[in-house]
């Protein structure tokens, strides 16, 4: 099984309470089947046979899971609860036991796998589905572009592996990457800048999972913002509230947004009341939108909550899925492009 | 009491409640009630890691009002059900465990905070909130409750009320039971009840602390008011190594009978330091008990304190002094002993021996348990820290660990060996002077001592019970009652 790989998880977890405080989603559902320590030892429960796949309910809270990555994040062993989750969805489909939504949203994920070019050079921008529905972020990403002399590839299209990947679709997932591999080869295209930071991930981290070699170098736009020293006029029309994005803090460890909040000389305010709970509203399970929009609604207004003037507050987020969640509650967020375009 | 989930009363129990809670906060599937049939108690643990399933409760209720516990809790006591309320299920006793089935109240979905009173410095809340969210929430107005247990991050402010917690700065600040004004509780009746607003008065006997430590036997507390306190201009730790722990236990207790007043101290055994200590700090404590204290307040005040205390440490004692820095590995680590990979953890057995004396004991109840389990269980390690202190005494937070290999297979002869043990030294610190326990409660591990404990009071607590809760609905099995 796929979840034998995270021995460690298992055992480490399943009587663990010290990350109970960060479960995103149990602290919307106020359940302990939504916490690291049960689904580890549910997961346990598989080899002893007090568990199976077979009851739905376990297979849904395996679903449900807002994979932030904020217990690995917190755990001072950085047990890898998230890569169970994962490992436990993929054996989940492999024993055909996955919810009907699932496969339905795999097989269009899957069927999505197709990419086109426009535009010339070595230098590509992968405009992701998630952030082309957003004109702003996009605007953004092109006047910056516009502004560094670099005028880049544009590639859009589907699914590069991620959300197949998160859905437990192992296959598939690894098929898509070889394929958007093969095509970025085919492009020539030798450095990657990359708006959505779940794309980010699945190609700086899924990919050499899979054993895929990208014929290319892979920028979060941040970083790419970063190394174009490019020059801002101004500064932030207002304060904002960044928050630490589940992708780039808790699994890739970057620290380039924060390095650009402070090149852009923004005036950052604390979120909340602390750094370490996620605000992403199910930022890091890529599609808990798709499978479970009344929990993301839920996330959102968990957030609100927190604000200290949601109607006012600017939030600023790494990804398009952050800003669209939390604007299910009214809040206002804006990309890192967004912010930076600002100050150009 | 076990309702068949195909039978015609669970439909109509399941329908009450849900009218009582709404349909969304009523659980009769697997994961939620897997997830509340576990808690931090070793033999469901143990039980888990064989197979062996562990007793669920037939509905997860997740009430959001007080109102809505009152109508629960009519429920239940017209049908006769058993209520077991659940805060983070982080518990070590195995007092939140739905043994008898029934209800599992889960208090979380009432975490509402009301903020501080400023006036006051308190703070009120429902008591289903995480305590790590309250602090959380004190800190950003810029206050502290100084409540910081190791289960800061999975106990509900409900959990720590219900068996008297404590956290890490109790020396100065007390325990949970010292830092709460005022309750709300619904009784088993479904009753609302509240307590008088004030915790000194002279109005009679304290209800407040009649339900503090009652460990859902009595009724469920709803709602709290707690003392907080502004954050300190500094706080200062200090440690020292001492040749062996009788000398840092004198050294320790002249401290507090100095009356310099510390917000925390800490002494763990020659075993302890040099076996956990060293571990979690990364570096090398071979030899000597490790003795760690605080101050904090005003800087001036902490910066004299702290002086008198060194004079104490090293002009009386002579411990070897770690410096600022000694201390404040302790302070930055201090949940880290906690976390998987420092703790114990099946297939090993083990368990905390938590007791508390005066200082005219303590030492006494540490080598009585020390020697019986040695004696008696030679594949047990032992080991023991002092980690809660106050003026007149002090927690000795002593620990069994059997290794996993020394673990009968058979999980009726595992329950049976570790429950020995507790048999062995639970009475050994008994009949040394100690009192079972200081902070981790009764629960269903240590039941069976309350009657040796309580002795001749024990039917004032058996009428007390009787007359809140006639039909024994409330936390079956718990508290030894």
């Amino acid at each position: 099984m796929n979840i034998s790989k995270y021995e460690e998880a298992i055992q480490n977890c399943r009587f663990c309470f010290m990350c109970r405080h960060l479960s995103a989603i149990g602290n919307v559902r106020f359940t302990e089947a939504d916490t690291p320590r049960v689904r580890a030892a549910m997961l346990y429960g598989l080899r002893t046979g007090t568990n199976s796949f077979d009851d739905e309910d376990f297979v849904d809270a395996l679903y449900r899971q807002d994979l932030s990555a904020c217990c690995v994040h917190h755990c001072v062993n950085h047990f890898d609860e998230n890569g169970l989750a994962l490992a436990a969805r993929a054996d989940v489909v492999e024993a055909g036991k996955a919810p009907e939504a699932v496969k339905a949203l795999a097989a269009e994920f899957s069927a999505s796998a197709s990419w086109k070019a426009a535009g010339k050079g070595d230098v590509a921008w992968f405009l992701d589905g998630t952030t082309a529905g957003d004109k702003d972020a996009v605007a953004a990403a092109k006047k910056l572009f516009a502004a560094a002399n670099v005028a880049p590839k544009t590639i859009t299209g589907g699914c590069i592996g991620k959300a197949l990947k998160l859905l437990g679709f192992l296959p598939e997932a690894k098929a898509a990457a070889e394929k958007f591999a093969a095509f970025l080869a085919a492009e020539g295209v030798k450095t990657l800048v990359v708006s959505n930071p779940a794309a980010y991930d699945a190609l700086t981290r899924d990919y050499a999972d899979f054993g895929v070699k990208l014929p290319c170098k892979v920028l979060h736009v941040s970083q790419w913002i970063l190394q174009a020293k490019l020059k801002f006029a101004k500064k932030p029309a207002a304060p904002v509230y960044p928050l630490a994005d589940d992708f780039l803090r808790n699994y890739d460890g970057i620290d380039a947004p924060e390095k650009l909040l402070k090149a852009l000389k923004a005036e950052c305010r604390p979120f909340g009341t602390n750094d370490e709970e996620t605000y992403n509203c199910g930022e890091g399970a890529v599609v808990l939108d798709r499978l479970h929009p009344e929990l993301v609604e839920a996330l959102a207004k968990y957030v609100a909550a927190r604000a200290d003037n949601p109607e006012k507050d600017t939030l600023a987020v790494a990804s398009v899925y952050v800003k669209r969640a939390l604007a299910k509650a009214g809040l206002k967020a804006v990309t890192l492009e967004e912010l930076a375009a600002s100050c150009l | 009491m076990k309702i068949k989930p195909d039978s015609y009363m669970f439909e109509m129990i399941r329908t009450e409640l849900t009218d009582a809670v709404g349909d969304a906060n009523v659980d009769v599937k697997f994961a939620d009630k897997f997830g509340h049939s576990i808690d931090y108690y070793w033999i469901p643990e143990m039980w888990h890691d064989r197979g062996r399933p562990c007793p669920q409760a037939d509905f997860i209720v997740h009430p959001g009002s007080t109102e809505e516990v009152s109508r629960v809790m009519k429920i239940a006591s017209q049908y006769k059900i058993p209520v077991v309320p659940w805060g983070g299920g982080s518990g070590s006793q195995g007092g939140a465990l739905p043994v008898f089935g029934g209800i599992v109240l889960d208090m979380k979905r009432m975490n509402k905070y009301y903020g501080v009173d400023r006036d006051s410095y308190t703070v009120r809340c429902q008591t289903g909130i995480i305590a790590r969210h309250l602090e959380w929430n004190c800190n950003k107005e810029g206050f502290s409750t100084m409540h910081l247990p190791a289960s800061i991050a999975c106990a509900t402010i409900g959990g720590f009320l219900a068996h008297r917690g404590t956290g890490v700065l109790s020396t100065k600040y007390g325990k949970i039971e010292d830092m709460v004004m005022s309750l709300e509780v619904v009784t088993p009746k479904g009753e609302i009840i509240r307590t008088l607003p004030v915790p000194r008065h002279a109005s009679g006997p304290d209800l407040t602390m009649l339900f503090l430590g009652s460990e859902g036997t009595l009724g469920v507390i709803t709602e709290v008011t707690l003392k907080v306190h502004p954050q300190p201009e500094s706080r200062q730790f200090r440690a020292y190594i001492f040749p062996d722990f009788h000398t840092a236990m004198q050294a320790g207790a002249s401290l507090m009978r100095s009356r310099l007043g510390p917000c925390a101290m800490r002494l763990y055994d020659e075993t302890e330091t040099k076996t956990h200590v060293s571990k979690v700090f990364g570096i090398d404590l071979d030899k000597g008990a490790y003795l760690v204290f605080g101050f904090d307040g005003r800087k001036d005040i902490v910066n004299l304190q702290m002086k008198h205390a060194r004079e104490i440490m090293e002009g009386q004692f002579h411990g070897k002094d770690l410096g600022a820095k000694g201390g404040e590995w302790w302070w930055e680590n201090k949940y880290k002993f906690f976390y998987p990979g420092y703790m114990f953890h099946v297939p090993q057995a083990f368990g905390t021996l938590d007791t508390v004396a005066d200082f005219a004991h303590i030492e006494k109840v540490y080598w009585a348990m020390k020697n019986v389990v040695n004696k008696e269980f030679p594949d047990a390690r032992f080991i023991g820290h002092f980690s809660h202190w106050y003026e007149w005494g002090c927690m000795l937070y002593a620990r069994f660990i059997f290794p996993g290999d020394k673990v009968p297979p058979d999980p009726r002869e595992a329950a049976a060996l570790y429950n020995a043990v507790w048999d062995k030294a639970i009475r050994a610190a008994i009949a040394n002077g100690g009192v079972i326990n200081e902070h981790h409660g009764v629960g269903l591990k240590l039941g069976r001592y309350v009657k040796d404990l309580y002795g001749s009071a024990m039917p004032v607590l058996q009428g007390i019970k009787k007359q809140l809760d006639p039909d024994g609905i409330m936390n079956p099995g718990k508290l030894g009652l």
